[in-house]
């Protein structure tokens, strides 16, 4: 089931939310869990057995980590870790890289060997990373391991972040699962934000989709339709998964959680160093505390740090998906962020910069993430060559034609929306709005009013429109 | 006292918002199933039986998402509202491929598709290969532009190269004489809200046909009204609120006489079917609409000629105005029969054969057999 879908906005979430308000403190993490469930095995039934056996693993092997506290049991302990993540990466890696392994060893060979006939489990990549946390962090002894299954499994399967993040670490909502204290003013912000997400994903993202697919359609493409193609598809992913996250972190507060944010107005970065503090954060973070910071960081020798970097980039890259594009979308960053690093230009700016130095560093880094999603966007990599080519004028294609004027033209407020949606000028207008007395009374009638407007037209273009997944649900 | 208030605002705008939201989830719950969607013409999905092999397959949940949206509640008013944002609030050329100029709604078809218009042309070729090369039969050949020929100059909509489709089609087709019926129509002659030509204005277009034939020019007909409302296949499409335009229809004693037998159905009906101006389409009003072949007797001709045309829908206001100066007239849509069955029910002499295809068809002619 998918977030921005009539199911689930109008048949599935107000029973969620119904039963869960009605309910006795006591059951609401299990009637959480079972509607959770429900909602996972929505889609595909079969792969509820997956993701059931990866919760035991990680229920089981976290108890048996804490029983081998002590001395003379380190060994014990490091086996078990390892064992506890060969298991949780191996099925992820089974599910979503098997027949690429198949196809490139088929293709370096000349071999035959035949294709696994298996289906990618939704948010597997998700979940496989939430429950290796959790097993780490009770491995360090951060954490401790959880009695209570139903509260595991529930952190686990949470329906609000089972599927595509944020990757909300055991340690930021461990006290949470016993003891959630809901108030009226975060209710009020969940739904504001469950709203705003749903037109990121609806208004904003899916049209961006839609002019994407229609220049991909064209039969003479043209330099500013590649463009205006990549343009459209960063804004388009940025709309997509950012609203997911915040119909996610939305819902989880209606619920009573806190979950860790996952964009900070990403387009506004001044280097890519800080682009990557602002994009899908809890990845980034991830990465860095239980994949760089345990290879040594930056903490060694100046070629080991490198390597960390091309590793930590890579697999990056390849948890995105199973194709060449990604790894090398990985490491296309990780060349931009060493040059930054040894050059020191990555650093966020405090001091007052002229305005054509900041208008430059946007520009510098509007210009490499346009190119980077061109990358992530295009797994055919002869394609890829092509179309970083038609787009630099080496493809010999027209500038522009009369098709390419048209769709500009006709989704040029768009365009405009996209644009100012994914910079922070709203959050700063509205701030001016409350800080005077008449606007702080203006916004008590104009913002619920504003929601259910958008509520409405989010569900009128969910209602005329063609089924539209969010683009991170195949990672 | 603030913080009091504060929560209270807060209290009250969850209500608001959940009283809306709460409302349209009980709607979908309790209100009751449709069956058909009568502006897009369609039938709507209903939601599923529940089994264990449907749940096991997700077969169900499929075709309860598919139910889901067919049957929300206020479904028309939801797309309405979508429409009038994608062209209001958005800006949008066109909604769903639609767009309005003039008041008059137009599908955007773009770009040519050279290799379907090549097909269209060979399929033509074919069936003078297989029934008329040896005939002493006269053919013809006229391709019916579609509305955004003449509307997309001014609004900047991308169009149909009309002239390149028509070398194409005449180039496929040598053996055809073709008859150009471009510059007898100007976007007065189409309907406002459906992509077909109105009937009562097609007396310049119908002659330029019979004149190219041989034939007699049209006279006597009668301008009647058919529907005072007619919504067409775009209005419905599109979403757009729009008005329904009168449907005219033209006739006399001639053709009120004549009589059409339909070999699908073994039918046999006038050449106006009154019947389906109350049905999903009424443009099918025209010889009953889109029929595989159709055999239309004049008792009244004083030529012993007959004709035979090969069509899609626009045909089927064309056709009744063609009548008058045959005594038989078979109408063969290959869409809906295969070119290698029409010998069991026509015998291909000396009479005059046309070929009269829109190019809303012959840029997807994959439906032509």
């Amino acid at each position: 089931m998918v977030f921005a879908s009539i199911t689930f906005l109008y048949w599935f979430l107000p029973v969620v939310v119904l039963g869960y308000f009605l309910l006795p403190k006591r059951w609401r993490n299990g009637w959480l869990l079972v509607t959770s469930l429900f909602f996972y095995g929505w889609g595909a039934p079969k792969t509820l057995i997956l993701l059931a056996a990866s919760v035991a693993v990680g229920y089981g092997m976290a108890f048996a980590l804490e029983a081998c506290e002590g001395a003379g049991k380190i060994v014990w302990k490091k086996i078990l870790l390892w064992l506890a993540i060969i298991m949780e990466v191996g099925c992820l890696i089974y599910f979503k890289y098997a027949n690429f392994f198949l196809e490139n060893v088929n293709r370096w060979t000349g071999g035959a060997l035949a294709l696994l006939k298996i289906v990618l489990p939704v948010g597997i990549s998700f979940y496989t990373f939430q429950i290796i946390s959790y097993i780490v962090d009770v491995y360090r002894g951060t954490e401790k391991a959880q009695r209570n299954i139903i509260d595991f499994a529930m952190y686990i399967c949470l329906f609000t972040q089972l599927v595509a993040g944020p990757i909300v670490r055991y340690s930021d909502i461990a006290g949470q699962l016993r003891e959630r204290d809901i108030k009226a003013s975060e209710v009020k912000l969940g739904i504001r934000r469950v709203i705003l997400g749903l037109s990121k994903k609806v208004l904003l993202a899916d049209l961006l989709g839609e002019f994407c697919e229609t220049v991909k359609d064209f039969q003479e493409s043209t330099v500013v339709a590649l463009w205006l193609s990549a343009i459209a598809f960063t804004l388009q992913i940025y709309f997509d998964f950012s609203g997911y996250s915040d119909m996610a972190i939305g819902l989880g507060r209606i619920f009573g959680f806190r979950f860790p944010e996952n964009f900070r107005y990403p387009y506004a970065a001044t280097s890519i160093t800080d682009f990557w503090r602002r994009w899908h954060m809890t990845l980034t973070q991830w990465f860095r505390d239980y994949i760089y910071i345990p290879l040594g960081g930056n903490r060694c020798k100046k070629w080991k740090w490198i390597c960390n970097i091309f590793i930590v980039w890579m697999l990056t890259g390849f948890w995105h998906g199973a194709e060449w594009n990604f790894v090398l979308w990985g490491l296309y960053f990780a060349v931009i962020l060493l040059v930054e690093k040894l050059t020191n230009s990555g650093k966020v700016q405090t001091q007052k910069c002229p305005w054509w130095k900041t208008f430059l560093k946007h520009g510098y880094v509007i210009l490499l993430v346009v190119i980077g999603f061109v990358i992530f966007e295009e797994t055919d990599i002869f394609m890829l060559g092509q179309r970083l080519g038609g787009m630099f004028g080496l493809g010999n294609l027209a500038v522009s034609s009369e098709a390419t004027w048209y769709y500009a033209r006709s989704y040029g407020l768009l365009f405009l929306f996209g644009i100012i949606g994914c910079i922070p000028v709203g959050k700063w207008l509205i701030g001016k709005i409350e800080n005077q007395s008449i606007g702080k009374r203006i916004l008590v009638v104009a913002e619920p009013v504003a929601w259910i407007v958008l509520l409405l037209l989010s569900t009128a273009y969910l209602v005329d429109g063609s089924y539209h997944p969010f683009l991170y649900f195949r990672f | 006292m603030d913080k009091k208030n504060s929560s209270i605002q807060n209290r009250i705008q969850i209500l608001c918002i959940a009283l809306v939201w709460g409302i349209l989830a009980l709607l979908c719950w309790v209100l009751p199933k449709k069956d058909i969607s009568e502006s897009e013409r369609r039938k709507l999905a209903q939601f599923p039986d529940i089994s264990w092999a449907s749940i096991l397959n997700a077969s169900y949940m499929e075709d309860f998402e598919e139910a889901g949206v067919d049957q929300f509640p206020m479904r028309e008013g939801f797309r309405g509202l979508r429409a009038m944002t994608d062209r209001y609030a958005l800006g949008k050329q066109d909604v769903h491929g639609i767009y309005m100029e003039d008041g008059y709604l137009t599908e955007m078809l773009y770009p040519l598709n050279e290799s379907s218009v090549q097909n269209g042309g060979e399929k033509c070729q074919n069936i003078y290969d297989m029934y008329l090369a040896d005939t002493e039969t006269d053919v013809y050949l006229a391709v019916i532009p579609d509305k955004g020929y003449y509307l997309s100059g001014e609004s900047g909509h991308p169009a149909l190269d009309y002239e390149e489709l028509t070398a194409i089609m005449q180039e496929a087709f040598p053996e055809a004489e073709w008859i150009d019926l471009a510059d007898t129509l100007t976007i007065e002659d189409y309907y406002a809200t459906d992509s077909h030509w109105r009937q009562e204005q097609l007396t310049e277009p119908a002659n330029r046909i019979l004149e190219t034939m041989g034939s007699q020019s049209l006279e006597g007909l009668e301008q009647k009204l058919a529907l005072e409302a007619f919504y067409g296949v775009y209005a419905g499409q599109s979403a757009l609120p729009v008005k329904g335009e009168p449907m005219y229809y033209l006739t006399n004693d001639v053709l009120e006489q004549c009589q059409v037998y339909h070999v699908e159905n073994g039918k046999t009906l006038g050449i106006y079917d009154e019947e389906k101006l109350f049905g999903r389409d009424p443009y099918e009003f025209f010889l009953s609409g889109n029929t595989a072949i159709g055999i239309i007797e004049n008792p009244n001709s004083t030529s012993e000629k007959e004709l035979v045309v090969f069509r899609d829908s626009f045909g089927s206001s064309m056709v009744p105005l063609l009548v008058q100066s045959y005594s038989k007239v078979t109408v063969i849509d290959t869409r809906y029969v295969n070119p290698e069955l029409i010998g069991d029910y026509v015998e291909f002499e000396n009479q005059d054969v046309l070929f009269l295809y829109s190019t809303v068809l012959l840029n997807r002619s994959e439906a032509m057999r």
